[in-house]
């Protein structure tokens, strides 16, 4: 079996008193895809937010790289290697696509700005990106805003890549493009988990799936079973018996 | 490597050729014109580091008084109280400033937009009111600086001129350096920023005591020139005013819009006193209502100022801090914005 890069174990967490993620346990091995889907609200971007350190856990350890990084600053996670993009793309509009990635590998992998150029060529070139390279940031379309959303992630020199609804709101020929990224990714020998609605990309991209359910794991295996399994198809369609639930 | 263009020879040329005029102006200047541009270099530096903090850091601050009225009244206390020399007041006050920046930072940290904006506001009044009440500092009846020999306009002006260019070449090395390259991403998306690996604290609380001691030797040259300081005038909003006009004008987010923003405030101001000598009557006000009005014209019509609007335009940058992405050419930059 291959190594563990991330194990949650008995993971609570949530914002100020409201409880999201309740004993939440999984964990990632090196060079797999892990789909992660689920209901709206039941605590996929939390997952994202109590691994990259946007929120600290109330309870449980999240190990990363066979360290405890439960409590350590969002900065110091991304240093370490955990790289995420946002479900809604934040770039930073006013500098050039090039600087955007520039940040990440100057800050996020700590190289020197000459020493990262060779980093940020390869992340935009392969998110398709690098003929755009010296545009301003601000005036991308969508797709290219979430393309540079996992370019800026790989500019970090992730161990970890966190990809957040990376092909919502895109036509179907765009989402494509985007499983073809993410197999490219994969291929190169990354370690991703991909949160997603479009149940195509989870069955086609992903190694493993894990469907959550109210802040707490459903279910994890082979994505063919896990979307036909029972438990997710009562999930997202209801239980025979209404009135139990 | 860097190419040595057409471009980046004629900026070198004009910016020796500026340095040179302002220096030769120290002895060849009439009284009026070496007021005059003591005024523009201190007001440039002003909005230098307001540029630097709020353009680049994305830290509106609307407390840069804190500052000068820090400095000009340590300058005031060493020089009248303690007698001591000025070199040593000057930096007395810069590290007082540094000194209060860095104890702020800590409350002012966890605060970012509009809150940062109101709490600097209200310490600089809250300080304002500290200083009018307190024996140390003669209340409000202000303090004058006393030193033997007084130095002139000119000598005030050749330290002023040499602050201002030192603080450009600062905030260009800032700008171009890693530090920089955080501080925009920063202003535009902190969450992100950090998301990156970019310690915001740390970044905010360079670029804050940076300011800070730059601000604190403004003011403390500032009064050194008036002769005397009262809390009403140190702690006066009248400074944020004034920075935040210069940058506005000039242009928010480049090094080069405070200068012309310093100029043109300046100006401004020169002529409405000079209108108001013609009139033989007291204009009382006015001049804040040109300054007002120009505001919101440029504002409107231009709202990345004079030069930012020129550099967006024509995608270049006087003072150049921009990276570009290697063996992709510059101009492809405009085709795909032209789309």
């Amino acid at each position: 079996m291959a190594e563990t890069v991330l194990e949650f174990s008995h993971v609570d967490a949530g914002y100020g008193r409201v409880h999201i993620l309740k004993d939440l346990s999984f964990h990632v091995a090196r060079g797999e895809v892990l789909g992660v889907i689920g209901p709206n609200g039941c605590g996929k971007t939390t997952m994202f937010n109590a691994l990259t350190g946007q929120i600290i856990p109330f309870h449980g350890h999240i190990q990363f790289m066979n360290h405890d990084i439960t409590k350590i600053s969002s900065t110091k996670r991304c240093r370490s290697g955990i790289g995420r993009t946002y479900q809604i793309p934040r770039p930073f509009e006013n500098m050039s696509v090039y600087e955007n990635v520039l940040v990440a590998a100057v800050y996020g992998a700590g190289l020197s700005e000459k020493k990262a150029a060779p980093l940020c060529k390869e992340s935009l070139e392969i998110t398709g990106l690098y003929s755009k390279a010296n545009t301003r940031s601000g005036s991308l379309t969508l797709l290219d805003r979430k393309r540079l959303e996992i370019a800026r992630a790989l500019g970090t020199n992730p161990k970890l890549l966190l990809l957040d609804e990376v092909a919502a709101g895109l036509t179907d020929i765009e989402i494509q493009d985007i499983m073809q990224l993410v197999t490219t990714l994969k291929a190169e020998g990354h370690t991703i988990i991909w949160i997603e609605h479009i149940i195509e990309t989870m069955v086609h991209c992903t190694d493993r799936l894990m469907c959550m359910s109210d802040g707490h794991e459903l279910i994890v295996g082979n994505p063919q079973e896990v979307i036909s399994s029972k438990p997710v198809e009562e999930i997202y369609l209801g239980t025979e018996e209404d009135e139990s639930a | 490597m860097k190419k040595w263009t057409v471009g980046s020879m004629v900026r070198i040329i004009v910016i020796i050729a500026v340095i040179v005029f302002l220096y030769v102006m120290f002895f060849a200047g009439s009284r009026n014109a070496i007021r005059i541009l003591l005024s523009i270099a201190l007001y440039c530096t002003l909005g230098q580091m307001w540029n630097l903090l709020s353009g680049y850091a994305g830290m509106t601050s609307l407390g840069q008084q804190i500052f000068i009225g820090l400095a000009g009244y340590s300058v005031a206390v060493c020089t009248a109280t303690y007698g001591l020399p000025l070199w040593l007041a000057m930096i007395a006050g810069a590290i007082v400033c540094v000194i209060a920046a860095f104890l702020l930072s800590y409350v002012f940290s966890r605060m970012s937009g509009m809150y940062f904006a109101i709490a600097t506001w209200v310490t600089a009044e809250a300080l304002k009111i500290l200083f009018k009440s307190w024996g140390f500092v003669k209340m409000g009846a202000g303090m004058t600086i006393k030193v033997s020999p007084y130095p002139s306009t000119a000598q005030i002006y050749l330290i002023a001129v040499t602050v201002c260019i030192v603080s450009m070449f600062v905030v260009y090395f800032i700008l171009n350096s890693r530090v920089g390259l955080s501080l925009v991403a920063m202003r535009d998306d902190a969450g992100a920023a950090a998301s990156v690996g970019v310690n915001l604290f740390r970044t905010k609380l360079f670029c804050f005591m940076l300011s800070a001691g730059i601000t604190g030797v403004v003011g403390g040259l500032y009064y050194l020139n008036q002769g005397s300081i009262f809390p009403d005038g140190g702690f006066g909003n009248s400074w944020t005013i004034a920075a935040v006009f210069i940058v506005i004008i000039g242009g928010v987010g480049s090094m080069t819009g405070p200068v012309v923003g310093a100029i043109c405030y300046v100006v401004i101001t020169e002529v409405t006193v000079k209108i108001e000598n013609y009139l033989n009557t007291s204009l009382l006000g006015v001049n804040l209502i040109i300054l007002g009005a120009i505001a919101i014209i440029v504002i409107l019509f231009l709202p990345n100022g004079i030069i930012g609007t020129i550099e967006r335009k024509f995608d270049f940058e006087f003072i150049p801090s921009k990276r570009h992405a290697p063996d992709i050419p510059r101009n492809a930059v405009t085709e795909t914005q032209k789309k």
